[in-house]
Formats: C-alpha cells, structure tokens, sequence
C-alpha cells in the first residue's frame, strides 16, 4: 500500500481484537507493510467502543484501524478458520491478541502455525503475556494500570488512586510490539533459511517498565511513592487565570528566570534555591507566593514570556486549543488521509525518508473480503464465492 | 570487537548521547535487544538523571544489600540507575576540541546516534546530522526533544511535566470533578522513548534494504498526542472536547477503582454482560441483574453514579488479593492496586522474569523492571547493572580506537574525560 516505506513487502494479518494490537498493526501498516484485517462477524471489537460520530462509526476504529483492507472472517467456522490458516501460511507476521487458551482450542499455537509456515513471525499481545499465572486473565487499561504500580501513584492522598488518561497501556504495548516485530525481522534477515519466532507481548509488563523510574525510586527510599496530598507548583498544573499550568522546574536557570517573570527577585536571587532537591524540602516558603502570582497569568501570555526565556513550562491544553496550536500547524502534525477523512493527529516520529504513511481511513468491516481472501490466502475465486455463501466470510 | 551475543538486534551498535529519561530508555530497549550502547556522557554537564552533586544519599541507599561503602550521588540515583540497563557509559567533555574529536571518530563504528539534547545544541557542538553524514553516509540519527526540529518553538525546552499539560495529557488525567494533573512521574518521557525504540528499528529495517540512513526527528509533544490521538481524532470528527473520566470507560459499567478492606483498593470493570454477570453472582447481588438501572450495559452507563455506591458498598468489606482472584477466575476483569513495593514483589512477574535482582557495584542489589517482551528464539535479557559514570571510557577508547594507557591518563589530566565534578 505504500510503495515508500521501510516495511515494503512485508505481509501481515491483523487478527487482533485489541487496541494494542490493532495500533501494532496500524504501525505495521504505516511504515510500509501490506497489513490485512481479519475480523470476525460482529466486526473489530474496536468499532463498538464509544465515542461515535453522526454516522455511527466509532473514532477509536477511525484512529487505530487504518491503512489496512478488511476481510470479514468468521474463524468459528472450520472453512473460515482453514481460510485465515492459508493466509497465515503465506504471511510474514501475525498480529494477535486472543487470550493463549482460546488461540490453543482454535488450533493457532505458535507451534503448529510454524510448522505451516516456518518464517512466520507470530506477535500475541495480552493483558499478562503467553505464560504464567495470569496468563488466562482478562484485563484491560485499567487493570494494567493497577497491576503495573501506575494507579498508586496517579491522583491524590486522599482520594483513589487514578489510571493514566485514555488507553495508555494500548498504545504503548503496541508500540513496543511494532518495534518487537522489526526487531524479529531484523533478525530473521540474517539466516537463511528465514527463521520466524514468537513473541510475546504482556501489556502488564510494558506498563510497568514505563513504571522503572518510579519502581526503583521507591527501593532506594526503602517505601512505595505515594500519591501526593496535595498538587501545588512543585508536582503539577495549577490554576492561572483561564485555566492551569505547570511550571515544574529543573535546571537552576529556569528557577531564577521564572521567579523574575513572577517579580519574586529574592527568590531569583538567592543561590540556595538553584538546586531541585532545596526546593523541594522547602515547597512550603516559596509554592504560596509563586501561585498567587501565577494566578494572575493568562496561560498562554505565561508560556510565551517563558519560551522567550528559553524555561520550561506546560499551559494545559485541551484538544481544540490542540487542533489550533501553531506550532503543531507548522510542523503539520495534522493531516487527512491521501484518500479524503477528517485530520488525524501524528505520527509520533517523523522519519526523513520512510516517514509513516496515512493512505487510507479505516476499512468498511469486509469492504476487501474477496481481494483479501485471493491476495492474503491465494483462494481460487470458486472457493471464495462458497466461503461468502456459507456466511464464512462476508 | 564484539558485542553482545543475545537478541534480536545483536550486531548493531549505537553510539548514544542519550539522557535523561525518554532517550535513555528507548537505547536501554535497544540494548535489552541485543544492541550494543556505548553512553556517552557529557563530562562536565551529566546526565540530569544522575541527579545533583550535592544532592545528600538516603540511608536506605547506604544500606542496602551489597552497597559499596563508597558511594558516588551521581553513581546511586534510582533515576538514572532504573533506564539504563545494558549500557557502556563514557564520558566526553563535549565543549573541548579534543572531546568532540574522539565522539566523530567513534561514530563510523556506530550504525546508530540518539541524542535528547535541546535541537541547537547538536549544531552547537558540530554534529548534527548533516555533520555525521560526511563522516558515515548510512549513519542513523534519532533526536527526541520537546517540540521537535522545527516550528516555532523548536528551541523551546521541555520535560515531561511540562510536556504532559501541553501534549494534552493532563487535561484527559484526574478526577471527573478535579483540576486537570499531571502523572505521578513524567509519563510522557516514556512514551517518547517507546516511539523512540519504534523509530530506530524502521531506520535500521529501511538501512538494511536501501543501505540509506536517515534523520529521526521526534517531538515529544507530538508522541505524546499520538497516545492520546483517539481524543484529538474525536475533536476533529465530532467537535467534542474530552473531559476527565477519573477511572471510568467511554462505554463499559461498571470500569472503576474502589476501597477494599484494610485501606486497600481494587480495580474492577465488566466490559460483557457474561462479566457483569459473573461479577453480580459472586457479589451475592444477583438482583442487579433485574435491576432495570443495572440489567445490561447502557442502563449501567446511564446510572453509573448509583452502580458506583452500590459497587463500593460491597467491595469495602472484601479482601483485596481474594476478589482479585476469584473474579479473575471468572473472567471478570479485576486486579488488585499494587504499590511499588508491591509490583518489585509480584510472584507472576518475577516467575515470567521481568522483575529481576539487579546487583550494583555501588547502590547494591535491588529488583528493577527488566525486559518488557519474550522472543521464543532471539532472547533479549538484562545483562548488565546501569553503568557507573565513565565506568567504560579507558575500556571502550582502547578497544575501538586504540587509546593507550599514557594518552587516557592525559585525556583525564585534561579533563577530555572523567567523572564526577568536573573542577
């Protein structure tokens, strides 16, 4: 689908049922790899998911499920599942998110998808991984959330503890599992014969590695952080006069241009207050004063008097202050598909020559079937027309 | 002139100047892989996750299991320590002719450069891309920043708490009636280093097909609103501004965190009516599931309030860990909120390996999350404790370039290298 792309010629059958894997495959997808969804009869679960335009469609599908043909195929059914069999034999990867137990009763185990087809690269993502206790386990963002560490310290004291905003634990396992898989390529370039392998995703384990700094910090304290009692300037947003900002300083030079800017010169000028570590044992003299004097900020005026400055600081925006921000416009972080759709957001990283491709919105569920089942599967067009007779694919 | 000898990516090297924590942890993921990472750090200006100086050592630290009675601040920050596993740490002072002479000399031996400083400072110092093409034509450059190489406020700085409110982040994280917050640590810095860890891959994939390197330029505004992108997308096709759900779903009830029994919390969600109604059953509440507020998913979501009371109401008397595991059994989507003690002590992730002892010749011996994936052929795996400052510069100057015994002495003398304050 995209004839520039560092992934060209790369087959991958999407039969995820999860955002992370879904968002894997849309990596795939983008970076140049011909990516096919095989999604059962009530479609990817990901279309069900709220919220929805006008129309219906759901805007998480929009998000994660383009760039890729769909075929409707019904793996329940012996002649879907020997169809998606076919395919995966003729694949490089297989992208997929079925807890272990239900890919062993249909017969998908890495070990027998290998025998069928010995370079395949097999990725599962799941909520706790192929293995161990948890393994059957159903999970979700917020249950990873709270196995990770992340809950325990997100929100405040005396309150409960918070999840990361919106499906964290999906995009980053599937980030981690896009870059495991070209890794796996990367590797099986270098054999020949062309070794395929497993690998196995848990989004429990990848949130917590997000999860390291606060994990070890916590050791060499000798108890767990908590969440904070309170969010004052030291910790987070606080409230200006439209809105929040944070003003989380590091470097000793963004201490004292801030409190200039704030006309605290005593607290600029006084060389005790350089250091992080002084500052926070002494929040207490310093975060009042500063916040009554932020309070009386627009956040925007702040942030630019700061980036003349050249100090950190995070006016809070929202996603329409987003869509407006003009350096995000001239970066041209915002596009549409080649194919016409609204603006989309991304990508994440800009590559100088194999930048990510956004050809196409997200398929029509089976609005590719036939071409799918004759490309992906190599099926005779005879045995295609029985497949979408029988109601095995559609 | 050999690396590592595990994983899938064993056989490329990066030279890195990475930082901090979202370059630093997407070269410690290339590096569980199988890369080899030679760190080099800017003697003179440290990594700022080495933390100050001066900064005093908890007692805790001093005494830990297998702590080194002479601890260094800079060599025991849990900071530093926690994101860069597997790495070979040297130190070049990078204002000094000679400290950039020995950088530009080690990058043909590199397949791969990541930096995380400010975009000018690379020009600065005279290597940026441009520069490390005319000394290797396919040499890969990954620069993360704040707001990326261009636009106008490329030169302006950032960290994760400040790139969290201004990505949109915050705005999405906090209680359904509370102020907008930011993570409990600079989230964002890790979801850059993930993109990061993405980004070289496709560049090494691209190299290997094409023998063309290339220029990676990643904002970490922009990964952060990639993460996030369901939200921007909703703005863009519906007109709707997200606000803060708390712990809640767009569409599932109940999808909440809710107080177990001594102080404890429990995270519970049902996202099919065979969970609602396995959880209804082992609540002994089956009366739920005639209840007309309760009865299938959108009458929960209408009445979420009152479900959430009843929900509490029963939770608060249970026992954490037990709950979690009968409803997990069930199929029930529920865990326990585990603190960070608790998650280093987790019998599942310990027996899978992703926890793991790492022993430290200073800080001592501390579990650390390890590798957050499991090749079946091509094992990745801690292999080595985060390096002490310039614990590599005479090893890794021998071997790749020669560097004898006499001129390392005067590349310390000179203050070209070494470690701790630089005066």
């Amino acid at each position: 689908m995209n004839k520039s792309g560092a992934l060209n010629g790369i087959r991958v059958i999407d039969l995820s049922t999860s955002v992370s894997g879904a968002w894997c495959a849309r990596m795939l997808a983008d970076f140049g790899a011909d990516v096919a969804l095989f999604e059962g009869p009530d479609g990817h679960p990901a279309r069900h998911l709220a919220p929805f335009d006008d129309a219906g469609v759901s805007v998480i599908a929009e998000y994660v499920l383009t760039n890729r043909r769909s075929a409707i195929v019904d793996i329940e059914q012996p002649s879907g599942l020997d169809a998606m069999r076919l395919a995966a034999g003729r694949a490089d990867v297989l992208v997929c998110s079925m807890l272990p137990g239900d890919m062993k009763s249909l017969g998908l185990d890495f070990t027998s998808l290998r025998g069928a087809n010995p370079k395949l690269i097999v990725c599962s993502i799941t909520p706790h991984g192929s293995t161990g206790a948890r393994s059957e386990h159903p999970g979700n963002d917020l249950t990873t959330a709270a196995l990770s560490g992340w809950a325990s310290i997100n929100g405040l004291a005396d309150r409960p503890p918070l999840k990361p905003g919106g499906l964290q634990a999906s995009y980053c396992a599937g980030t981690m599992a896009y870059g495991s898989i070209v890794s796996a390529l990367l590797a099986r370039r270098k054999q020949d014969p062309m070794p395929g392998q497993f690998i196995d995703i848990s989004e429990l384990e990848v949130m917590a590695s997000t999860f390291a700094p606060a994990l070890l910090n916590s050791q060499y304290q000798g108890e767990p952080q908590a969440r904070k009692a309170k969010i004052d300037m030291s910790t987070g947003p606080v409230p200006v006069r439209d809105g929040h900002f944070a003003l989380t300083i590091s470097r000793p030079h963004f201490w004292r241009d801030a409190m200039n800017v704030l006309g605290l010169d005593d607290l600029a000028e006084d060389p005790r207050w350089a250091t992080s570590w002084y500052r926070r044992e002494h929040a207490d003299e310093y975060v009042d004063r500063a916040q009554a004097k932020l309070a009386d900020w627009n956040k925007m005026d702040l942030f630019d008097t700061l980036a003349a400055l050249r100090v950190i600081a995070g006016p809070v925006l929202e996603t329409n202050e987003l869509a407006d921000n003009v350096h995000l416009r001239a970066r041209n972080f915002f596009r549409s598909p080649d194919t016409g759709g609204p603006e989309y957001p991304g990508p994440a990283f800009k590559m100088g020559e194999t930048p990510a491709q956004l050809v196409r919105r997200a398929p029509r569920p089976g609005e590719h079937s036939g071409r799918v089942l004759r490309e992906f599967a190599g099926l005779e067009d005879s045995v295609i027309d029985a497949l979408l007779a029988s109601g095995a694919a559609r | 002139m050999t690396g590592p000898r595990f994983g899938p990516l064993h056989g490329y090297r990066g030279i890195v100047l990475t930082q901090a924590w979202a370059g630093s942890y997407a070269t410690q993921i290339l590096g569980m892989l199988g890369a080899e990472i030679i760190q080099v750090e800017f003697h003179g200006r440290p990594d700022s996750w080495r933390g100050a100086y001066d900064r005093p050592i908890p007692d805790t630290v001093r005494d830990a299991p297998g702590a080194s009675a002479n601890q260094h601040t800079w060599n025991v920050n849990p900071n530093y320590n926690s994101v860069n596993l597997n790495k070979q740490c040297i130190t070049l002072n990078l204002t000094h002719p000679d400290g950039v002479e020995i950088f530009k000399r080690l990058v043909p031996l590199a397949d791969f450069v990541v930096e995380n400083f400010a975009p000018r400072v690379i020009g600065n110092l005279g290597i940026d891309y441009d520069a490390l093409r005319q000394i290797k034509p396919d040499i890969i450059l990954c620069s993360l920043s704040a707001f990326g190489n261009n636009g106008p406020w490329r030169d302006v700085p950032g960290i994760g708490g400040t790139i969290e409110p201004i990505s949109g982040m915050s705005a999405l994280l906090g209680y359904e009636d509370g102020p907008p917050l930011n993570s409990g640590q600079m989230y964002p810095d890790a979801a850059a280093g993930l993109n990061g860890f993405a980004g070289i891959v496709t560049a090494l994939m691209h190299r290997e097909m094409t023998g063309e390197g290339q220029y990676i330029d990643l904002s970490m505004q922009e990964a952060s609103l990639a993460f996030i992108g369901d939200a921007m997308l909703e703005e863009r096709m519906t007109g709707n501004v997200r606000v803060r759900l708390g712990n809640r779903h767009m569409t599932f009830a109940p999808h909440g965190i809710y107080a177990a029994a001594d102080g404890n919390w429990l995270a519970l969600a049902a996202e099919t009516e065979a969970q609602w109604a396995a959880l209804s059953g082992i609540a002994g509440h089956e009366e739920w599931l005639r209840d007309a507020r309760f009865g299938v998913n959108e009458a929960r979501k209408a009445n979420e309030d009152a479900l959430d009371v009843e929900i509490g109401a029963w939770v608060a008397g249970e026992e954490r860990d037990s709950l979690a595991e009968q409803l997990s059994q069930a199929g029930v989507m529920a865990a326990a909120v585990l603190d960070a003690h608790e998650v280093a002590a987790d019998k599942a992730l310990r027996d899978r390996g992703f926890i793991v002892e790492v022993e430290h010749p200073e800080a001592g011996v501390h579990p650390q999350s390890g590798v957050p994936v499991r090749f079946s052929d091509t094992r990745a795996k801690v292999e080595r404790h985060a390096p002490l400052q310039g614990q590599h510069t005479q090893e890794v100057l021998e071997r790749f370039l020669g560097v004898e015994e006499v001129e390392y002495q005067d590349l310390l003398k000179r203050g070209v290298t070494g470690a701790g304050p630089s005066n």
